[in-house]
């Protein structure tokens, strides 16, 4: 970091004492009372659960979770595995370990295997670690055209407005807008990676990090680069320690190479899912207890230390070199969109469809039959059941396609207990700053438990949640209400 | 400028925020402290969109509601989780915010409490009850950036389990801590108040 921050001051300090908090307090240049209530916030610092634990997703709610959790001594947030759940984590004195295929598998050597993915043009035909096997597959074309001087700012900021390039982490907005913004700002400025992938059943960034780190970093250098940052962070949610691993050796390579022409480093996330919230992750970046800001000011205007700050998912970078090699008119006609496909469907995986894909056939192609599930999760926890199998996936429709999750559940399969799974998340995960979220995530734990159906409670619930603070709070009660919908047209 | 709020045109200085020409109610926000923003109480609706009128600037067309069925049911509602959670025993303010609007907390039937948290009295001024704390905020951003400067307090914990506390949770005479009173003037609570107004 250009300056101190002081989680990794705190990272690297692990078991922490209070002289060592104290240590780090100092040497980040923050009151200790900062880094107090840093370390009263994040799950890290306060030791980490110990034993065995059952990873608590969507998925592993549909397959009996009562009988699963019996087998663990506690659970995890969901961490991009819905495709192979369920999972369980084994958490020692040694390290993190993931149980597959028989093995402990430490964090460091895990990836999602190469076969969930399915799809050619953002997704990979063969994993591509290494920058030969980068070049091998056709890449850093946009580099070595920006080196050649045959792009520049304007065409950049030109090709990607003319594709209409929607932001592709769940808000959906347009990532002209915010470049454009950043790059009228004054220097120094910067951008930031959002690769904290923590919404329930999404897996699509942790893939591509794991297996596609150079289309990442690509995308992210011509990014900076149009925009005029000065340096790249790559904000990795920090389980995905064989991501940030790749990451750091592609980066290296890349420096070697002579293509690094913007500073570039990864920072391992707080570890929390309201990270991915783009001010919370800022505030993490700098030190602090990750809770959003008040907007405006935007990011784009008053980012990472105050600057010009354009924050971007991975998966929205990832479409640059792809957007610049064809064309934004090319790209547009097929628009590639990724979409986490889990639960009950005969092969989960990470599937490259054309946005407008209706939802029955992407089920299909995952080998799900929609006439036998009785609804999907759309989206994630902020996310919403439905069995409108005509539905096109497409933004800006009737429902929220968020980072296009699918989870699909069977006819037998509870919702209502996945429901309190949710709903749980977002008690757990809410950070607190605002009223409206962390009462109201709270109570509605209560009603999914009562399997409370007053839609005068839910009308009042949903009123409230709306007003809090961030997108966390907001759609808390997106699910609860749209499987009330979901049970009414049954 | 002129705007609109509930229909009615009004004139307002720029510069000026929502608050100081929409009839709202008020939690967090304190002009001192710089607090702002967190109690959500004060959200009007701006051209449809909510917004926190301690934090929005006045503008020039704006059509401001302050008092839409959404946002009636946002404060009853609010105010109905806080009395569920929250001993607001010695917060008339919001005891008469409750009446007004008409809140039943018992229609929710359950919520976790903050009631069981006992009181710190861990030095000779004033007492820390934080069975009483809505967790606001003004104390911990008096004592840091918003008067003090001291950074005495901070905040512990998540979700609804968060609340303030001293650096290493220490009692406040091991902390920065003045005395200034500044947090137990500013908390609109009573979870911190001079043990002078304590009896017996």
């Amino acid at each position: 970091m250009e300056q101190p921050s002081l989680l990794p001051l705190l990272d690297e300090r692990l078991p922490l004492t209070e002289e060592k908090v104290a240590e780090a307090a100092r040497l980040a240049g923050v009151p200790l009372a900062q880094a107090w209530g840093v370390v009263a916030y994040y799950p890290r610092y306060r030791g980490l659960p110990q034993g065995r634990l059952l990873v608590d997703d969507p998925v592993a709610r549909a397959r009996g979770f009562s009988r699963l959790r019996e087998e663990a001594e506690g659970t995890y947030p969901p961490l991009g595995l819905e495709a192979l759940s369920p999972v369980y984590l084994r958490f020692t004195e040694k390290g993190r370990f993931l149980e597959w295929e028989g093995r402990w598998v430490p964090f460091r050597e895990f990836r999602l295997p190469f076969a969930l993915g399915r799809g050619h043009g953002l997704l990979p035909p063969e994993p591509a670690p290494t920058l030969a096997q980068y070049l091998a597959l056709g890449g850093l074309g946009g580099l070595r055209a920006w080196k050649g001087g045959l792009l520049d700012p304007g065409k950049v900021l030109k090709a990607v407005e003319e594709a209409g390039l929607l932001g592709r982490g769940g808000a959906a907005f347009p990532t002209h807008v915010k470049m454009r913004a950043v790059a009228q700002g004054q220097a120094p400025k910067y951008l930031v990676v959002n690769a904290d992938e923590s919404e329930p059943g999404n897996f699509k960034d942790r893939f591509l990090l794991e297996h596609h780190p150079f289309l990442v970093l690509e995308g992210a250098l011509l990014a900076a680069l149009a925009v005029g940052a000065s340096r790249v962070y790559l904000y990795v949610r920090e389980e995905f320690e064989a991501a940030i691993l790749g990451l750091e050796r592609a980066i290296r390579e890349l420096e070697e190479a002579g293509f690094l022409f913007v500073p570039t480093e990864v920072f391992r996330s707080g570890g929390l899912y309201i990270c991915g919230e783009e001010t919370a992750l800022l505030e993490s970046m700098e030190g602090k207890r990750a809770e959003p800001r008040l907007k405006p000011p935007f990011p784009v205007e008053r980012g990472l230390w105050g600057r010009p700050t354009l924050v971007q998912n991975v998966e929205t970078l990832a479409n640059l070199p792809l957007l610049l090699r064809e064309g934004p008119e090319a790209w547009r006609r097929k628009e590639p969109k990724l979409f986490s496909i889990s639960g009950d469907v005969a092969r989960p995986g990470l599937y490259e469809l054309p946005l407008g894909t209706p939802l029955g056939e992407a089920l299909r192609r995952a080998g799900g039959e929609p006439e036998a599930l009785q609804a999907v999760l759309l989206g994630g926890a902020a996310g919403v059941f439905t069995r409108d199998w005509d539905l096109p996936l497409a933004y800006g429709g009737r429902l929220p396609l968020g980072a296009g999750a699918i989870v699909a559940f069977g006819k037998d399969v509870d919702l209502w207990e996945v429901l309190e799974g949710l709903a749980h998340f977002f008690q757990e995960e809410s950070c607190g700053k605002c009223f409206p979220c962390p009462l109201g995530t709270a109570v509605q734990v209560g009603m999914v438990r009562r399997r409370e159906r007053d839609p005068s409670l839910l009308q009042d619930l949903a009123a409230t949640l709306r007003g809090s603070l961030c997108g966390l709070g907001q759609s808390a009660f997106w699910a609860y209400r749209s499987l009330l919908e979901v049970e009414g047209a049954a | 400028m002129r705007l609109k709020v509930n229909g009615k045109e009004v004139e307002a200085k720029e510069g000026a925020l929502l608050l100081e020409v929409a009839p709202v109610p008020t939690l967090c926000h304190h002009p001192h402290t710089e607090t702002r923003g967190v109690c959500r109480l004060c959200l009007v609706e701006v051209n449809g969109r909510l917004a926190p009128a301690c934090a929005t600037e006045v503008r020039e067309g704006m059509e401001v509601r302050t008092d839409t069925e959404g946002l009636k049911a946002l404060r009853r509602t609010l105010l109905e989780w806080l009395a569920l959670t929250t001993d607001l025993s010695l917060a008339p303010g919001l005891l008469g915010l409750m009446a007004a609007y008409g809140a039943e907390p018992g229609r929710w039937k359950e919520a976790p409490s903050r009631r069981g948290r006992p009181p710190i009295r861990d030095n000779p001024f004033f007492l820390r009850d934080y069975a009483k704390c809505v967790n606001c905020r003004r104390c911990v951003d008096a004592c840091g950036d918003g008067i003090m400067g001291v950074y005495a307090l901070t905040l512990a914990g998540r979700g609804l389990q968060a609340h303030p506390t001293t650096p290493l949770d220490r009692p406040l005479p091991e902390t920065p801590c003045v005395f200034c009173g500044n947090c137990v003037q500013v908390c609109p609570t009573g979870a911190l108040r001079p043990l002078a107004l304590e009896v017996g």
